[in-house]
C-alpha cells in the first residue's frame, strides 16, 4: 500500500472517530480500519502470525525466553488458537488504546511488533505452563469477558514481569533512615507501574522537639513536598507519570495543613500537585462530630501507638490520653469535619476511608499486631502493613455486559466459570510477578491477596432496562456480588487443596470459621454452609479475594462502563495522552435511533445539556430516568448499592461520588451517612466546573435565551 | 443606563445581578499555572517535523502578547465606560484571568524556548513578524479609536464603544484565539502538546467566559438603548469580522504553508468562517459566510471531560464552597 494510502486512511479513521456521536457504529468502522492499520504495521516487521509475533518481540529483547521457548515449542496449536474476528469486538477507543499503549513495540522503529489478539495471547502464554490453560485464559480476554490489570497487561511475559497494581506502604518510622527509606522504596515501586498508597502518620507534627539538635519540627508537609517531587520524577515505562496516595489519620496534629495540601492557592512550599490525599478516619471521631464535640489533635511522637490500634482498643486509648492531656490542641470536630468536606469539594481530593469499618471486619486482622493502616491509590485494597510488610494486590475485572443472555439477564453459570478461571490466574500471577522491594515480596508471599472485581455494571442495568435506583437494580447488584463471592473463596478453598493454603492462614479470621460475610450476618443460605465446609476442610489459597477497582484503563478496551459507576454523561469526551475522544451512550442511542428521534436537533440538544436527556424535547419518561447521570442520580442509590454488596466484597470498593455543586451541609450529610451505611472507603467526589469553555459546534438556538451554559442564572431550568 | 458616563460605586440595589453572578462564577474557576504539567510537551516537540514546529514557535510567539493587548484595552477603555460597580467586578476578575493567561504563556515560552535568543525573538514577534504584526495592528486600531474619549455622551460615542467591546469579544477572544486554540486541539487529537492543551483548555474556559460577558454587556445596552443598534452599526461590525478573518487567514498561512493532513489554510477559512457566522448570531446579525465546520477534533470541545484519573489533572473542581455542616441534607 503507497503513502498516500496510508495517509488517507489515517484521516479516515480520524473523520470515523469524530462522527461517532452522529452514529456509533462510526466507531466500529474507526476500529475496523485501524485494526487493518495494525496489521500492516506488524507485517512491516515480518509479523503476521502469534509465533511470528513472540519471536520477533523475543529477538528484540522484550519478552522472556521460557515464554518465548514455550511458544516455540507449541507454535501451531497456539497460531490455531487466534481468532483474528475477535478484533471486531473492539470499539475504537478500546482498539485505540490497546494500540497506544499496550502492543509491544520495536524498540527502534517503534513500529508494532504483534496484533490485539497476539497481545492478549502473549499474556495468557505468560501466565501459563500449558497450552490449554493458555487457551483458557485468551478465551475470556478474547472475549472481552475478563481482564486482568494494567500492570499484568503490560508485563506478562516479559523480562521484568512486575504484575501487581497495587502497593500499600507502611507510614514510615519517626526518623531521618526511614523516612528516606521510603522514598526509594516508593521510587522503586513506582518505576514498575505500580500505584502507591502510603501513609504517614506515625512521623511527628510541626513544633515536635528533634532530641538530636534540641530543634522544632517542620511538620509532616516538607517530607510530603519531596515525596511528591519522587513521584513525579519517576517515569512509569512510557509516558505515565508516577501515582500517590497520602494517607493520614484524622488526629494527626498536621491534619489541617494536609487537608491544604491540593489548593491551588497560598504558598506553593506548602502545596504537592502530584499526590493525592486521603483521610484514614476512626470511628470515634465520625461520633463526635454528630454529637459535636471536641477533637483532639496529637503529636504521634506522644502517641505512638495510636496508629496500630483500632475500634474499641482505639477509643479507650485515645481517650486516656486525652485525659492525660497529651494533645497539642483541640478543635470542634465539626469544624475539622467541615474543612473536610471543603476539601473534598474543592480538590475532590481528601478520601473519606473509615479505619474501624477497614479493620473490623477484614480476614486479615485476626491478630491484634495485624493492623490495616490505609487503603491504596483507588481505595478498593484494604491490607495490613508493617515496617517489614509492604501490601501487595493483583487485580483483574470481569466485565459483566459480556455475561448477559440473550433478553433476560445474567448467565449465572458463565459468571461462575469466569470466576474460577480468574482466581486461578490471579494467584498464578503472584508466584510469577517481580517484585521490586523484599518488603513486598515477604507480604506478597504471605497473604496471598488478590482483587477480583468487575465492570460493565451500568451496561446491564441498561440493556435491562432498570434505574441506577431502581429495587431490581439494587437486588441484581448485590446477588451478582454474592455469586462472585460464593465462586471465589470456592475457588480459592480449591486451589488450597491443590496447591496449599497461604503461609499467614493461621493468622486469619477464615482459620477461625468466620468469612468475610458473616460479619454482617449475610452469609446464611446453605451455598455459603457449603463453602464454609470446604474451608474449614481445606483452608483458603488467599487471604482476600474481591475488591472493586476504577478499572479506567481496561473498561475502555473492553467498552464498557467503568465498575461499579453510573454513567457520568450520555456524550462525553476521553482525554488521555493519545487525544481526546468522543463518546456517546449506545444504548441512547439505539432507543432513539429505532423511534427515529436520534437526529442532529436532538444530539446539539444533548450536547448543549452536557450530555443531560431530562431536558430535550421528545424524550419519554422511561428514556429519561433510565438515561439519567450520574450527576443525576440521587448519591444515595449509589451508597445503598455499594452497602448492599459491601459483605461480599471482602476488600473494598473505589466508590465516586458526584455532586454538581457541592455545599458543605449537602457534603457532609452523604459522608456521614456513608460512614453508618458501613462503607469501608470511598474515592473521588466528583464535582463539576462553575464555567465552562463556548460550544464551537453546536448552533445557539436564538440569541439572548438563557441556555443551560449558565444554569445558575437560568430559572427555566431549575 | 449603563453606559452613561460616571463611576457609579453602588452595589445596591444592584441594578444588573447577572454581572455579579457572572463575576462569583469565575471565582469558583480558579486556576493556576503551577497545576499545568508541560513536561511531556518536550518531548513531542523533539518528534515534531520542521513544519509542524515552525506552525507552533509562530502560535506561541502570538499567544506571547494576544492577552497582554486584551488587559491593555480592558484597562483602557472597558472599564472606565461601563459604568456599573457590578460590571467592573467582573472586569477587575477578568483582568486578573487575563494576566494568568500572560502568565501561563510565559512559562509556555521559557519551556519551548531554551535558547535565550530564540526566546528573545519569540517575544519581539509583535514587532517583526507580520502575520502576528498584522493582527496586533488591528487590535491596536480598536483600542486607539475610542482612546481619545473621556465621556460617552453621543450616540455617535457609544457605537464607537460598541464597536470596540463586540471587536475584542468577537474578533479577538472570539475569533483570533478561537483560531489558535484550533491548532493547539488540531495537535492534540493527534496525541501531541498535551500540557498546552490542558492550559489551553482552561484559558479556553475563561476566554469563553470573557465574550459572553462582553455579549451580555452587548444585550443590556441594546435593551437600554436600542437606538443605537441600527443598520450602520450592523454593517460596521461585519466589515470588522470581515477584516479579522482576513487578518487571521493571513496568520494561517504563515502558520500552515502547504497545508498538513487535517489542517491547511482551507481548512481554516471555513473554520473562520464558520466561528464568524456564529458571533453574528449571537449579535442577532445574519450569516456572512454560511460556512461549516470541517474540523471534527473542534467537536470534542464542546463535550464534558472525563479525565482519566492516571492520566491527566482533573480541571474541574470549584474553588468556592458555601454552607455548614449538617446531617439533614438530600444528597
Amino acid at each position: 500500500m503507497t503513502q498516500i494510502v496510508e495517509g488517507d486512511r489515517r484521516l479516515a479513521i480520524e473523520e470515523a472517530a469524530a462522527r461517532v456521536i452522529t452514529d456509533p457504529a462510526n466507531s466500529r468502522v474507526a476500529a475496523r480500519l485501524l485494526a487493518e492499520e495494525i496489521a500492516e504495521e506488524a507485517a512491516g516487521h515480518g509479523v503476521r502470525t502469534f509465533a511470528e509475533s513472540v519471536a520477533a518481540t523475543h529477538a528484540a529483547g522484550l519478552v522472556q525466553d521460557a515464554l518465548a521457548a514455550f511458544v516455540a515449542a507449541n507454535a501451531a496449536e497456539l497460531d490455531a488458537l487466534i481468532a483474528d474476528e475477535a478484533d471486531e469486538r473492539f470499539e475504537y477507543f478500546g482498539l485505540r488504546t490497546v494500540y497506544d499503549r499496550y502492543l509491544l513495540r520495536h524498540p527502534d522503529t517503534r513500529a508494532v511488533l504483534e496484533r490485539p489478539q497476539h497481545f492478549f495471547l502473549r499474556v495468557a502464554c505468560g501466565l501459563s505452563t500449558t497450552v490449554a490453560e493458555a487457551a483458557e485464559l485468551y478465551a475470556l480476554m478474547s472475549t472481552l469477558s475478563y481482564l486482568p490489570s494494567s500492570p499484568t497487561l503490560f508485563n506478562s511475559g516479559s523480562r521484568r514481569p512486575q504484575l501487581s497494581s497495587c502497593f500499600l506502604l507502611d507510614s514510615p518510622r519517626d526518623e531521618l533512615e526511614a523516612i528516606y527509606d521510603r522514598y526509594g522504596q516508593v521510587a522503586r515501586l513506582s518505576k514498575y507501574a505500580g500505584g502507591i498508597g502510603i501513609s504517614w502518620t506515625r512521623v511527628r507534627s510541626r513544633g515536635s522537639l528533634i532530641k538530636g539538635t534540641n530543634g522544632h519540627s517542620n511538620g509532616i508537609v516538607p517530607w510530603l513536598r519531596t515525596l511528591d517531587s519522587s513521584v513525579a520524577a519517576v517515569n512509569q515505562g512510557g509516558r505515565r507519570k508516577g501515582a500517590a496516595c497520602v494517607y493520614l489519620e484524622t488526629w494527626h496534629a498536621d491534619i489541617e495543613e494536609f487537608l491544604e495540601l491540593r489548593d491551588n492557592t497560598g504558598e506553593d512550599a506548602r502545596r504537592t500537585h502530584n499526590l493525592n490525599l486521603a483521610n484514614w478516619v476512626p470511628d470515634e471521631f465520625m461520633r463526635r462530630v454528630e454529637a459535636d464535640e471536641p477533637w483532639s489533635l496529637f503529636d504521634p511522637k506522644q502517641v505512638p501507638d495510636l496508629t496500630d490500634l483500632y475500634g474499641e482498643a482505639f477509643t479507650r486509648a485515645y481517650r486516656a490520653y486525652e485525659a492525660d492531656g497529651r494533645f497539642v490542641r483541640q478543635i470542634p470536630a465539626r469544624t475539622l469535619y467541615g474543612r473536610m468536606m471543603r476539601t473534598l469539594a474543592q480538590t475532590g481530593n481528601g478520601w473519606m476511608t473509615f479505619k474501624d469499618a477497614a479493620n473490623r471486619t477484614s480476614n486479615q486482622t485476626a491478630r491484634p499486631e495485624n493492623v490495616i493502616h490505609l487503603s491504596n491509590l483507588c481505595t478498593e485494597i484494604l491490607e495490613v502493613t508493617s515496617d517489614a510488610e509492604t501490601a501487595v494486590c493483583n487485580l483483574g475485572s470481569i466485565n459483566l455486559a459480556a455475561h448477559l443472555r440473550a433478553g433476560d439477564g445474567i448467565d449465572w453459570d458463565r459468571l461462575r466459570a469466569t470466576v474460577r478461571t480468574a482466581v486461578r490466574f490471579l494467584d498464578v500471577t503472584i508466584d510469577l510477578g517481580f517484585y521490586p522491594t523484599p518488603e513486598a515480596a515477604a507480604a506478597n508471599g504471605r497473604w496471598r491477596p488478590i482483587g477480583l472485581g468487575v465492570m460493565g455494571l451500568a451496561d446491564v442495568f441498561f440493556t435491562l432496562r432498570l434505574p441506577f435506583d431502581s429495587p431490581q437494580a439494587l437486588a441484581l447488584s448485590t446477588r451478582i456480588a454474592e455469586e462472585i463471592a460464593l465462586a471465589a473463596y470456592d475457588t480459592s478453598a480449591d486451589l488450597a487443596a491443590e496447591r496449599g493454603r497461604h503461609p499467614s492462614y493461621d493468622d486469619t479470621r477464615a482459620a477461625g470459621g468466620v468469612l468475610h460475610p458473616d460479619h454482617y450476618g449475610a452469609a446464611g443460605s446453605p451455598r455459603w454452609d457449603a463453602v464454609r465446609a470446604k474451608v474449614a476442610a481445606h483452608g483458603l489459597r488467599n487471604s482476600l479475594m474481591l475488591a472493586i477497582a476504577p478499572t479506567a484503563t481496561i473498561a475502555s478496551i473492553a467498552g464498557c462502563y467503568e465498575c461499579i459507576e453510573p454513567q457520568v454523561s450520555n456524550v462525553f469526551k476521553r482525554e488521555t495522552l493519545s487525544g481526546e475522544f468522543l463518546q456517546v451512550n449506545r444504548y441512547l442511542v439505539a432507543d432513539l435511533q429505532a423511534r427515529g428521534q436520534w437526529t442532529q436537533r436532538v444530539r446539539d440538544d444533548l450536547k448543549r445539556a452536557d450530555g443531560s436527556v431530562q431536558h430535550v424535547p421528545g424524550i419519554p419518561e422511561d428514556l429519561k430516568a433510565l438515561y439519567r447521570t450520574a450527576w443525576e442520580l440521587p448519591q444515595k442509590a449509589l451508597i445503598d448499592l455499594a452497602a448492599a454488596r459491601q459483605p461480599y466484597i471482602d476488600q473494598s470498593q473505589s466508590l465516586n461520588l458526584f455532586m454538581a455543586e457541592p455545599t458543605i451541609g449537602k457534603l457532609s450529610s452523604m459522608y456521614a451517612y456513608a460512614w453508618k451505611s458501613g462503607l469501608k472507603t470511598t474515592y473521588y467526589l466528583r464535582s463539576r466546573p462553575a464555567t465552562r469553555i463556548a460550544q464551537t459546534t453546536v448552533q445557539r438556538v436564538a440569541p439572548d435565551v438563557c441556555s443551560l451554559e449558565n444554569p445558575e442564572t437560568c430559572e427555566a431550568c431549575q | 443606563m449603563l453606559l452613561d458616563p460616571g463611576m457609579d460605586l453602588t452595589l445596591r440595589p444592584m441594578r444588573y445581578p447577572d454581572f455579579y453572578e457572572r463575576y462569583r462564577a469565575a471565582i469558583r474557576n480558579t486556576w493556576t499555572v503551577e497545576e499545568v504539567d508541560l513536561h511531556t510537551d518536550l518531548a513531542d516537540l523533539a518528534r515534531m517535523t520542521a513544519q509542524e514546529r515552525h506552525l507552533i514557535n509562530r502560535l506561541v510567539a502570538f499567544f506571547a502578547t494576544g492577552d497582554s493587548i486584551v488587559a491593555n484595552n480592558l484597562v483602557l477603555n472597558l472599564y472606565q465606560h461601563v459604568n456599573a460597580p457590578e460590571a467592573r467586578l467582573y472586569l477587575s476578575r477578568q483582568l486578573y484571568e487575563e494576566a494568568v493567561h500572560v502568565q501561563f504563556y510565559l512559562t509556555l515560552l521559557d519551556t519551548y524556548l531554551p535558547d535565550p535568543e530564540e526566546r528573545v525573538k519569540a517575544f519581539a514577534a509583535v514587532d517583526h513578524i507580520p502575520s502576528i504584526r498584522d493582527k496586533a495592528e488591528f487590535c491596536f486600531r480598536w483600542i486607539d479609536s475610542i482612546n481619545g474619549i473621556d465621556r460617552l455622551e453621543s450616540p455617535g460615542e457609544r457605537r464607537l464603544f460598541l464597536l470596540n467591546l463586540i471587536c475584542f469579544a468577537a474578533c479577538i477572544e472570539g475569533l483570533f484565539f478561537y483560531g489558535a486554540f484550533a491548532y493547539v486541539y488540531w495537535f492534540r487529537s493527534r496525541g501531541l502538546l498535551s500540557g498546552l492543551a490542558t492550559g489551553t483548555n482552561w484559558v479556553f474556559r475563561d476566554e469563553s467566559m470573557h465574550m459572553e460577558f462582553a455579549f451580555s454587556v452587548v444585550d443590556t445596552v441594546r435593551a437600554e438603548e436600542p437606538e443605537l443598534f441600527d443598520d450602520e452599526l450592523s454593517a460596521q461590525v461585519t466589515r470588522m469580522i470581515e477584516e479579522a478573518v482576513e487578518a487571521e487567514l493571513a496568520f494561517a498561512r504563515d502558520l500552515c504553508g502547504d497545508g498538513m493532513p487535517g489542517m491547511s489554510v482551507e481548512q481554516m477559512r471555513s473554520y473562520l468562517q464558520y466561528v464568524a457566522d456564529q458571533r453574528l448570531a449571537r449579535l442577532g446579525m445574519p450569516a456572512r459566510y454560511g460556512a461549516a465546520n470541517p474540523f471534527a477534533f473542534m467537536e470534542l470541545q464542546d463535550v464534558q471531560e472525563l479525565a482519566n484519573f492516571f492520566e491527566r489533572r482533573v480541571s474541574a473542581y470549584q474553588v468556592a464552597v458555601e454552607g455548614n455542616v449538617s446531617f439533614d441534607e438530600t444528597f
